[in-house]
């Protein structure tokens, strides 16, 4: 009995919480109307505008498309590279200092460079968010590929492996758990970058709805948008987790059992 | 049994005290080294960054972009040194620092008191968590437009979206770190006599820095991020005005020069933090084989 | 005809001239032998095992393998390692791991030779497992299975038996033994257990200790098929294990004199 109450309990306690604050929030837009106030359902009939009709097409769909095109080149640059660059330790001074240069720079401030060079096209807003999104990949890569177990890499060699198979069969695999939690990382700056992308200098995408709606008063669409781009981080974010379940399940056993030895 | 507690006790603290001084001397004698060995990975840095500069000068003399738009390196290097010393851009840098402090230590402050609430009480935690899970994963410059709406265009727009985005490494990393405590110092502490407020300062905090000092590092370069954006978009004065300004105003040399600033405040402020990351947990094992 | 099929022509490997590992080391393997190799532990046998890989280059001297110097482990070598829990791909299943040296082949063939192996080494039941859900011997297995199942010539066995407990390894002596005769395998065990050497060896290399060299080629006559019992409760077994064994304590002993030597 008390164990089910306890499991019960956090639960209703959270739907408590939302609960209270959704109806706080109804209760302040209804009784002290405010521009940056919009009620509950306005909100809730932008955020469904916003998942049909031409709005899907010129909002979420433009938005989602860069970001997809922008992540996987990051993805891939930063895999291969970091790979490469971990393996083949030799080349990790030449290359470094280039590299902790470039990481630090704040991503926003290369993309008025990205604009003078692009102009305000799709080929800038995906180089922003590919470039702010490789160097989490690119370190993740790199590490991981480093702490190759070098056994492993003997085994390899005795099997003859040429290098190009050692890179695929050996140390992206081993690698590949580290790559993940870099991978995770990008993914937010990838989100980040498309809306600064889209909030300068565009004529679509969920950024441009969002600053639009700001700027003709449309409030309750403005919190749809953000709703929106909460719910396409958090969507992302669940799939990457399911994936990486997936692909790491190996991993997990195999830690566990370090750890439990 | 008070006895044994109290010598574990002391004996942690005599390991402390006996890492640290070893630490001390490893780097002693690392920083005496360091300089001999290092002599040929520098100069293959140096080489590195030397590639990277005829590239971008290739790039330019190849006329693979227009080179009006891709300025030489050393023009860069030099109107950057210009506007550095007395000019427009050592404004824009300072002023950039003065909303970026603020709104870093708003974060802090905020950050560490909400996770070490959420840490000590399970209620609080499982009541909130809905509203968190639901806030972190918003990109943060996705509320810009939000809070125009609701704070207008001034300092307090831009602090509030500073400390916004940046409280969210500080508070998960503190309440890591007051969950991390092992209760037997609280145990121990308890036995020695302190109090509530003596285990909180002298058990709880001590562990939990070394936490905050990792998600302060992270938190400082999203402020700078966050600084330089709201800047970029409202006009607030600081370097990311000045990097669009300088570029509508075809001002092209004035802009790379101003992107490669931010780039070195950037890193400079990732040292600063790893030094103070250094200065806060020299036990730590990461430390260690620094 | 029986042309040897390794040749340590006098091996000598350095890793700084104060630390010499490995000194004019000779001997030879002929094709079918089963040679062990002991030392007291520390001697540098796996520096040694590394330049018969030719995972690393001798300073001195030659590695012949057929008559020939490589640069790359040759097509025909296979190894286990000690470090079982190490050696193993984590990511991939005990099948997989084994067919990880098997390229360039048909599927139907690859499945066929990996059963083989399984079978030799009584692991299909755990074909679809991963290394971490595995006993150590399990591992241990797929990695010895992993190694025959590309139809080596010569098999090197890096101590392969000294992380797992007293049962499984003399399960997995009888098992090596077994399948080193069936595929008539050259095969090259370094070891620290002078009981395992004799037991198993057609000849055993005793080494000193560093820099090692070669004391002493012991061969072992002992009648086939070795048995647990029997062969080890022979007088002939005895008696060579005695003569091992003094040699090995006599290095060991020289050894910890010349240590105190040094602290005084």
């Amino acid at each position: 009995m008390t164990a089910k109450r306890n499991h019960i309990a956090p639960f209703v306690w959270q739907i408590c919480t939302i609960a209270a604050l959704l109806a706080l929030w109804q209760w302040a837009a209804l009784n002290h109307p405010a521009p940056h106030l919009p009620t509950l359902q306005n909100i809730a009939a932008g955020y469904l505008r916003l998942w049909h009709g031409d709005l899907l097409f010129t909002a979420i769909i433009p938005s989602m498309s860069r970001l997809a095109v922008g992540f996987f080149i990051a993805v891939a640059v930063g895999c291969v590279l970091g790979l490469m660059l971990g393996y083949l330790r030799e080349l990790d001074p030449w290359i470094r200092p280039v590299l902790e240069y470039l990481r630090f720079i704040p991503a926003v401030a290369i993309l008025p460079a990205a604009l003078l060079l692009f102009g305000p096209t799709d080929t800038m807003r995906v180089f922003v968010i590919a470039f702010g999104s490789v160097f989490p990949v690119l370190l993740a890569a790199i590490d991981g590929a480093r702490r190759v177990e070098p056994l492993l890499l003997e085994v390899a060699r005795v099997e003859r492996l040429t290098i190009p198979e050692r890179l695929f069969r050996v140390v992206l695999p081993a690698a590949m758990p580290s790559i993940f939690a870099g991978v995770r990382i990008a993914l937010s700056i990838a989100l980040v970058m498309m809306v600064i992308s889209e909030l300068i200098a565009a004529d679509n995408g969920l950024g441009f709805y969002i600053l639009r709606n700001q700027r003709l008063f449309q409030t309750a669409n403005v919190y749809a948008g953000v709703l929106t781009i909460g719910t396409i981080g958090l969507v992302l974010t669940l799939a990457l987790l399911a994936l990486e379940k997936r692909v790491l399940a190996w991993h997990r056993g195999w830690r566990g059992l370090a750890n439990a030895g | 049994m008070v006895d044994a507690r109290a010598s574990v006790l002391s004996a942690t603290a005599r390991n402390r005290n006996a890492s640290l001084f070893r630490h001390d001397r490893i780097r002693a004698l690392a920083g005496l080294f360091s300089m001999k060995l290092d002599v040929r990975n520098l100069a293959k840095g140096v080489a590195g960054i030397a590639a990277a500069i005829l590239a971008w000068e290739s790039i330019r003399t190849l006329q693979i972009v227009d080179p009006r738009d891709l300025p030489s390196f050393l023009a860069i290097l030099q109107t950057a040194f210009n506007g550095l010393s007395g000019g427009e851009l050592a404004r824009a840098l300072l002023a950039t620092l003065g909303s970026w402090l603020p709104g870093l230590l708003i974060a802090t402050g905020i950050g560490i008191a909400a996770g070490i609430a959420l840490a000590l009480m399970p209620r609080l935690e499982v009541a909130t968590r809905p509203l968190l899970e639901f806030l972190r994963p918003i990109p943060s410059v996705a509320l810009i437009p939000v809070a125009l709406l609701v704070l207008g265009i001034g300092l307090q727009m831009q602090l509030f979206m500073i400390a916004f985005a940046s409280v969210w490494p500080v508070l998960f990393s503190a309440k890591a770190g007051v969950e991390s405590v092992d209760p037997r110092y609280l145990e121990t502490g308890r036995a020695l006599g302190l109090g509530w407020a003596g285990r909180m300062l002298r058990i709880v905090v001590p562990s939990t820095l070394p936490f905050v000092a990792t998600g302060l590092r992270t938190a400082s370069a999203i402020a700078l991020v966050l600084a330089i954006t709201v800047e970029m978009l409202t006009g607030r004065p600081g370097i990311g005005f000045y990097i669009e300004n300088v570029r509508l105003n075809g001002l092209v040399v004035e802009m790379w020069a101003a992107i490669f600033v931010a780039g070195v405040l950037g890193y400079l402020v990732n040292a600063l933090f790893m030094a103070i990351e250094r200065k806060a947990l020299p036990w730590s094992p990461e430390n260690r084989d620094r | 005809m029986n042309e040897p099929i390794l040749v340590m022509d006098a091996v000598s490997k350095a890793y700084s001239a104060a630390a010499p590992i490995l000194k004019d080391i000779s001997f030879s393997q002929k094709a079918g032998e089963f040679v062990a190799v002991v030392g007291p532990s520390g001697c540098g046998k796996t520096t040694m095992l590394r330049c018969i890989a030719a995972l690393m280059q001798p300073d001195q001297g030659q590695v012949l393998h057929n008559g020939m110097h490589f640069f790359d482990p040759p097509p025909w070598l296979s190894i286990v390692f000690q470090d079982y829990n190490r050696s193993l791909f984590p990511w991939l299943s005990v099948r997989r791991n084994v067919a990880f040296g098997l390229r360039d082949i048909d599927k139907r063939e690859r499945d066929e030779r990996v059963q083989t192996a399984l079978q030799a080494v009584a692991l299909e039941h755990a074909a679809d497992l991963y290394p971490w859900q595995l006993s150590g011997g399990m591992q241990q297995r797929c990695a010895l299975a992993r190694s025959i199942v590309v139809q080596p010539k010569l098999l090197l066995l890096d101590e392969p038996f000294a992380s797992v407990d007293a049962q499984t390894r003399i399960d997995l002596q009888d098992m090596v033994m077994d399948i080193c005769k069936k595929m008539s395998l050259s095969t090259l065990l370094v070891t620290h257990d002078i009981d395992e050497a004799v037991f198993m060896a057609d000849k055993v290399v005793v080494l000193s200790t560093r820099p090692a060299h070669v004391v002493e080629e012991i061969a072992v006559d002992l009648p086939w098929p070795r048995d647990q019992l029997t062969t080890k409760e022979s007088p002939e077994f005895l008696r060579l294990r005695h003569r091992v064994y003094t040699l090995v304590r006599h290095q060991a002993q020289k050894h910890a004199g010349a240590n105190r030597e040094e602290l005084k």
